[in-house]
């Protein structure tokens, strides 16, 4: 059941979630477009994968991004997908982040998971005169939910990388942890996040690494 | 073979003629300098691709020293020791203007001279960067059009369609003259200056030639896949031409810049009145019946050099042989001084052509001669061979053909042969080397030696003895094709062998100094065939005149005494700058001198020992042939409104469906016109046309950009045009990907072609995003009238700006956002279009009418007029097919009528699979098909819950219902039999939905099941089939989401309609395309413009929605339509009373059926059973009743 290590590059998939507006299709096309590309076009096989180092391990991401299809009741399908999860608000929005709790209970639901790998971004960064959502309450959903809090800008592209190599980093400790979330296993265990750390607050970013025991607990009847 | 021969002419073009190096890669001079090179911060090699040169300048932005692409000599340079360098030092004069490839850090610059097109080292120090800013746009497109040229090769066919590189050139040349108050011919800047009329007149002619040029380029693209090495070289040659074309232009508006400048200095004031007036000056176009003959004539002349040129034209290679002596032969002339010159005509013209600037094409062309003076044998090994193998693949490609003429036979062998003398001289030059080389290459040379001379043999029995036929009969053809296969083989061998040998001895330099090797032969014989014909006179005077060996020296003053080592590399790029002159010569002279210099430099230009004379580029001075006169004002036509309406009617329709192969046939042409694009000037003016000695408008609005450019090419009247294509961006294809908008709205309305279907639609569809209606209506306005200034297109170009109005206001006004330009249209067609054109401002006006009563288009859209395959639904289902009678027993009909009487519902498991789809899909493609395009852009449909798009919302409300139904109904049964007969029938009707094409009916099928709510419900899974569970599993994988939804993209590719494809992703592809792509670009000019490729990106995607729009032939059960939406309705409305959401409210129920608990203890229970025996299952059972029996496995 336990894998050790991982072979020497895996493949995510990332799935990034948020109301329309919020503008994670941007974050993703920022994160995915390269620079050098003149043109960006969403409807080639890779327009989503990329390929990204952490921490010297190479990593071949997935995007699934929603967006345009919010209205649709297809995020299941998506969900299923995903590993790691960006939970995206719009810092201009309360009503964006308000959302996001009702994604995150859909998540683990879908996936049957308390600890499932997620990142919470603020986005639109640079629209500070325009900010609806103190920064100060946003970290505390974050801690809340165990999940690192990001502020980034895909205009300024500010934190844009930092956010899916942090999502990154969490799932393949995750990986190399153990866990294994295949579908057979759908509803087979909890997992208890325990041993709970926190540590740096940056003034813009602000994350938490979580630190996982990899204990599936069965409760029996 | 091929890619040997290619090689060296390719490499040369990217690379400076630097022969610094013993080893055998000259490729890279920097390389080379290891650690020298590593360091040398200025040293920027331009790069080759557009983004590479962007990102440089970007980088030199940072840096401090800037890289200028263009330098001016302001002190004469005269390399006395570049004789003795091993690279090639470029003479200066004063004035001289040097585009430069790379600096190096000791101050020494890579540059062509424009003068001559010299490539060669030049010092920095003596030299000022020129970038006036009257020049700039100019400059630019020079720099552009080199970088174009110089990554071409002759694969690249489509980036010469339409000559668009060239316009930027033109574009440059019309900006320096509007900067400088000259752009009216009759300005009275240059009426008064003799000189500059003159200068301007020179620059015009440039043009001219240039433009001529291009289109004997693209003519010899186009034929060139039929034939074979011969054209591409004259493909090569042609390139080179037309580089160095460009540079003369820049060169002679640089000289008329230097004029200007001078007269403006002194006269600062009256230049700025000038320009003032000039506006109001009419124009009064040359009708001199005697130039426009004289005209035609050089045109005709030409045509017929060209054709000449094609059958059998020289190869650069031949070029850069050419005669030393001054013999120009009319094959050499590509333009009309050929013509001219053959006729004899005048002493003086033969005078100029000798005198004219020597050209250097080989620079461009091969291995530079300058280089080759101090060559290596091996370098001279591999182009001897070269040429020798292309000529005779030249000489073999035609003896392929049927009947060959003996001429042409009689000329390629005559190549081959004194080619083959040239190589067997390396040979010798080699093996005369040592003793090594004299064993190995003696027996080879003499083989070589043997075919060559069997080769001529049977060249001469085939040829000369049967003189009196034209034609080679194959069966001889063959005998000869034998023969030169064998020298082909040979030469390989030879080669590698010598090759070898230079590798083992080292390689050495060698002046070769005068003829080639005398094999022996006489090859005047052939000549006698060539002169047999006249016909081929043109194509072989050149050759048979010059003598072949005595071109093959590039040096003719450089003894023969072989430099025995090389000198190393650092030696010449640690050369320090030579000092600057200390009596600095004026800078700015008087106009006068400035010709008197600029005519001197030519006369004396470099003749320095070391340069081959090569045949001159040709001075084209032709005259030019007077503008069309063409006078808008119409008299007022008889011609009844009711015919005219109609057939401006027709044209609107055609126009909106690209493809439909509707025919028009215009009044006045016979040419049958298939619609092509909506601003395809069509003419509600059409008989209001005057009709005498002008072209009518509708000639001039239907003739072909080719015809017009062809007949009236009038580089003074293409000068005339303003133009903004300069602001324009393309890509490789050259599609348009950016742009100003007055930029984009003359591409929209050019005279010369019909810009591609779709980025008109694009244009009519996208404006909104990047302009105000307001603005777009000034903008076309300004074309309307700026485009006065240059009659001759002027007519044309009108009627497509109105045109272009004309539809935006029947297909494509939109009230809410376009009012706002109604007054501007309307006060344009009351005034302006109404005095040029009278009966178009009448429509425009009752046009702008109209839009106001109406809330509709005026003129509906076809279904798809964006996409280029235009659709329309009986394309596809003629519509006699018979209508497929509803599925339905009558119980169920009778249900159904009990229903809407107000009985109990049926329910979903009562009907079958087919018909439920059917009913669906009928709704669905209902709500697909009421989408427009422009709910569809900037992401209208997620802002504002959905109000600008009700369309888009409708339909995936209708999904999302139709998802929560799939789930209900399974959920809403307590037994597990129940639910797993649910699962099945859902998934029955997935596969319907397939059967159908309708993959949004699919996806919310597919979701529905692998709901979280319903995949969590194990026992009622476990009692599906695996067959099912197949099935169902394979209509998944269709509508996978992940690798971008791959495979539902390539089914949607080949899928023909009906089809419903899933909304979803065309709506995630439209937001990822705004999202992905910034709303401006840059100009190489540092120009913000709009970025179209966005909006043709956007366009596509909606095009492709659009492709489907059509609606199925199915058969609408309106009362099981009704219970469905009322289905619908109700598995939506159970989200609305709780205000929980829908799946939550699922998940809750599953809970419910299925506790978590029992889930555990069941798999517990099942892993003891499987590792026990299959007799334990019955605990199974037993553990997961409720009380419910769960046998029967499906």
């Amino acid at each position: 059941m336990t894998r050790y290590g991982s072979q020497p590059c895996r493949e995510f998939h990332i799935v990034v979630l948020g109301t329309g507006g919020v503008g994670k299709s941007c974050l993703t096309a920022q994160f995915v477009h390269n620079e050098w590309i003149e043109s960006y076009d969403p409807t080639i096989e890779d327009s989503y994968r990329t390929h990204v180092s952490v921490d010297g391990r190479q990593v071949i991401l997935e995007i699934l991004d929603t967006a345009g299809t919010e209205q649709f009741a297809m995020r299941d399908l998506y969900m299923k997908a995903g590993q790691g999860f960006l939970l995206c608000f719009s810092i201009t929005s309360q009503a964006s982040l308000d959302e996001l709790a009702t994604l995150r209970e859909e998540i683990i639901r879908i996936k049957d998971d308390e600890n499932i790998p997620i990142v919470m971004v603020g986005n639109k960064a640079d629209l500070l005169d325009q900010r609806a959502v103190d920064r100060a309450k946003a970290f505390t959903i974050s801690q809340q939910w165990n999940a690192p809090y990001y502020e980034a800008s895909a205009r300024t592209r500010t934190n844009v990388d930092e956010v899916f190599v942090d999502l990154c980093r969490q799932m393949l400790r995750r990986d190399d942890s153990g866990h294994d979330d295949d579908d057979a296993r759908n509803g087979g265990g909890y997992g208890y996040g325990q041993g709970k750390q926190e540590d740096c607050h940056g003034s813009v970013k602000k994350k938490r690494r979580r630190k996982r025991k990899g204990d599936h607990k069965c409760i029996i009847m | 073979m091929a890619s040997q021969s290619s090689r060296p002419m390719r490499s040369s073009l990217q690379v400076a003629p630097l022969a610094i190096q013993k080893t055998d890669s000259t490729n890279e001079p920097y390389n080379d300098n290891g650690s020298d090179a590593g360091s040398t911060l200025a040293s920027t090699r331009r790069g080759s691709t557009q983004s590479e040169m962007t990102s440089q300048s970007e980088n030199l932005i940072d840096a401090p020293p800037i890289f200028h692409n263009f330098l001016q000599a302001v002190y004469p340079f005269h390399p006395e020791y570049a004789m003795a360098d091993s690279a090639v030092t470029l003479p200066l004069k004063e004035k001289d203007i040097v585009l430069v490839h790379s600096v190096h850090t000791n101050g020494w610059a890579d540059g062509t001279l424009l003068k001559d097109g010299t490539r060669g080292w030049l010092p920095t120090n003596y030299c000022v960067p020129y970038n006036p800013e009257e020049m700039r746009i100019l400059l630019g497109a020079l720099v552009n059009f080199w970088d174009l040229m110089r990554s071409a090769c002759i694969d690249d066919r489509e980036m010469f369609d339409g000559n668009k590189f060239m316009k930027g050139i033109v574009g440059g040349v019309r900006f320096l003259l509007e900067h400088t108050g000259c752009l009216q011919k009759d300005s009275s800047i240059l009426t008064r200056h003799i000189e500059l009329k003159e200068s301007r007149k020179l620059i015009n002619d440039e043009l001219r030639a240039l433009a001529q040029t291009g289109r004997r380029l693209d003519r010899k693209l186009k034929a060139s896949h039929r034939l074979l090495r011969a054209t591409e070289h004259q493909i090569n040659e042609l390139m080179h031409d037309l580089i160095l074309r460009a540079f003369k232009i820049v060169r002679r508006a640089a000289e008329f810049f230097d004029m200007i400048q001078n007269d403006k200095s002194l006269r600062l004031t009256s230049v700025m009145i000038m320009e003032t007036v000039m506006e109001e000056e009419d124009l009064t176009p040359t009708t001199d019946p005697a130039v426009l003959a004289r005209s035609s004539d050089a045109i005709d002349a030409r045509s017929r050099v060209d054709s000449n040129g094609s059958a059998a034209g020289p190869s650069p290679s031949e070029t850069s042989k050419a005669p030393t002596n001054g013999r120009l032969s009319p094959a050499y002339q590509p333009s009309t001084n050929a013509n001219r010159l053959s006729h004899g005509n005048s002493l003086e013209i033969a005078n100029r052509i000798s005198s004219a600037t020597i050209c250097h094409r080989v620079s461009l062309a091969g291995p530079s001669p300058l280089s080759q003076a101090h060559n290596l044998v091996s370098e001279r090994l591999t182009k001897s061979q070269d040429i020798l193998v292309s000529h005779l693949a030249c000489l073999m490609g035609r003896l392929q053909l049927e009947f060959v003429s003996r001429p042409q036979l009689a000329l390629g062998v005559k190549q081959a042969i004194t080619t083959g003398g040239d190589f067997l001289l390396v040979i010798d030059v080699v093996s005369a080397r040592n003793s090594l080389s004299i064993e190995t290459l003696a027996p080879l040379r003499a083989v070589m030696y043997d075919r060559i001379q069997d080769l001529y043999q049977t060249a001469r029995e085939v040829l000369i003895n049967n003189m009196e036929d034209a034609i080679v009969l194959p069966k001889e053809g063959r005998r000869l094709h034998v023969a030169a296969v064998g020298c082909v083989k040979l030469s390989g061998t030879c080669y590698d062998k010598t090759k070898w040998v230079i590798g083992q001895i080292g390689d050495f330099e060698f002046e070769f100094e005068d003829n080639s090797l005398d094999l022996g032969f006489d090859l005047s014989a052939f000549d006698a065939v060539l002169d047999a014909k006249d016909t081929y006179a043109a194509d072989s005077v050149s050759i048979a005149d010059s003598n072949m060996s005595e071109a093959l020296t590039m040096s003719t003053t450089v003894t023969t005494a072989s430099t025995p080592a090389p000198r190393p590399a650092n030696l010449e790029l640690n050369k320090p700058l030579p000092d600057v002159p200390l009596v600095s010569t004026p800078v700015v002279e008087t106009s006068q001198e400035a010709i008197e210099d600029s005519a001197s430099a030519e006369n004396t230009s470099p003749v320095s020992s070391l340069r081959p004379s090569l045949p001159p580029l040709s001075k084209l001075s032709t005259e030019i042939p007077p503008a069309q006169d063409y006078s808008p004002t119409s008299t007022e036509g008889s011609a009844t409104q009711d015919a005219e309406f109609h057939s401006f009617r027709a044209e609107s329709m055609t126009a909106s469906s690209s493809a439909s192969a509707t025919t028009y046939i215009s009044r006045t042409s016979e040419s049958s016109m298939v619609s092509q694009t909506s601003t395809r000037a069509t003419t509600p003016d059409l008989t209001h046309a005057p009709r005498d000695r002008y072209p009518s408008v509708s000639e001039l609005s239907l003739s072909d950009s080719t015809t017009v450019s062809e007949e009236s090419d009038d580089a003074e009247s293409k000068l005339l045009e303003k133009t903004y294509a300069h602001e324009l961006i393309f890509n490789k294809e050259g599609q348009v990907t950016g742009g100003s908008l007055p930029a984009l709205v003359e591409r929209l309305t050019t005279h010369e072609s019909t810009p591609d279907a779709m980025s008109v639609s694009t244009f009519y569809l996208t404006f909104r995003l990047f302009c105000t209606p307001l603005k777009l209506a000034e903008a076309l306005i300004d074309r309307f009238n700026y485009v006065g200034e240059a009659p001759h297109v002027a007519a044309p170009v009108r009627l497509r700006t109105y045109n272009v109005f004309k539809n935006w206001m029947e297909s494509h006004w939109q009230e809410e956002t376009d009012t706002e330009a109604l007054p501007v249209i309307k006060n344009f067609a009351e005034s302006r279009l109404k005095e040029v054109l009278p009966s178009a401002g009448k429509r425009l006006l009752d046009l702008a009418e109209k839009v106001v009563n109406s809330d509709g288009t005026l003129v509906p859209r076809l279904v798809s007029s964006i996409s280029k395959t235009s659709t329309s639904g009986s394309q596809f289902i003629p519509a006699e097919t018979p209508l497929p009678s509803p599925n339905l027993s009558r119980g169920q009909v009778q249900a159904l009528a009990n229903w809407k009487a107000g009985g109990v519902s049926p329910s979903i498991m009562d009907f079958d699979a087919l018909e439920i789809v059917r009913q669906i899909t009928i709704k669905q493609i209902g709500l697909f098909c009421s989408i427009t395009p422009t709910e569809l852009l900037g992401s209208k449909w997620t802002k504002n819950k959905g109000v600008g798009a009700p369309n888009v919302k409708a339909m995936s409300a209708f999904t999302t219902g139709l998802s929560n139904l799939v789930v209900d109904t399974i959920l809403q049964f307590d037994e597990i039999k129940k639910r797993a007969t649910a699962i099945k029938h859902w998934i029955k009707i997935g596969s319907q939905f397939l059967a159908l094409n309708n993959y949004d009916g699919l996806m919310a099928v597919t979701c529905a099941l692998n709901d979280s709510s319903i995949k969590r419900l194990r026992m009622t899974w476990d009692s599906i089939s695996s067959r099912r569970k197949e099935t169902l599993k394979s209509l998944q994988a269709i509508v996978e989401i992940s690798q971008n939804h791959k495979a539902l993209r390539a089914r949607l590719a080949d899928q023909v309609p009906p089809c419903l494809p899933y909304v979803g992703m065309f709506l995630t592809d439209l937001t990822f395309v705004d999202a992905g792509n910034p709303a401006k670009k840059t100009t190489d000019t540092g120009l913000t413009v709009i970025n179209f490729d966005k909006h043709m990106k956007t366009a596509k995607c909606i095009g492709e929605l659009q492709r489907f729009q059509i609606p199925y032939r199915l058969t609408e059960v309106p009362d099981f339509q009704e219970w469905l939406l009322s289905q619908i309705e109700r598995a939506r409305e159970i989200e609305k009373t709780d205000k929980t959401p829908a799946q939550v409210l699922h998940y809750r129920q599953s809970l419910l059926l299925e506790p978590k608990e029992v889930q555990q203890h069941l798999r517990t229970q099942m892993e003891v059973a499987s590792s026990g025996s299959n007799m334990f299952s019955w605990i199974r059972n037993n553990h997961s009743t409720h009380g419910l029996p769960t046998s029967a496995q499906v």
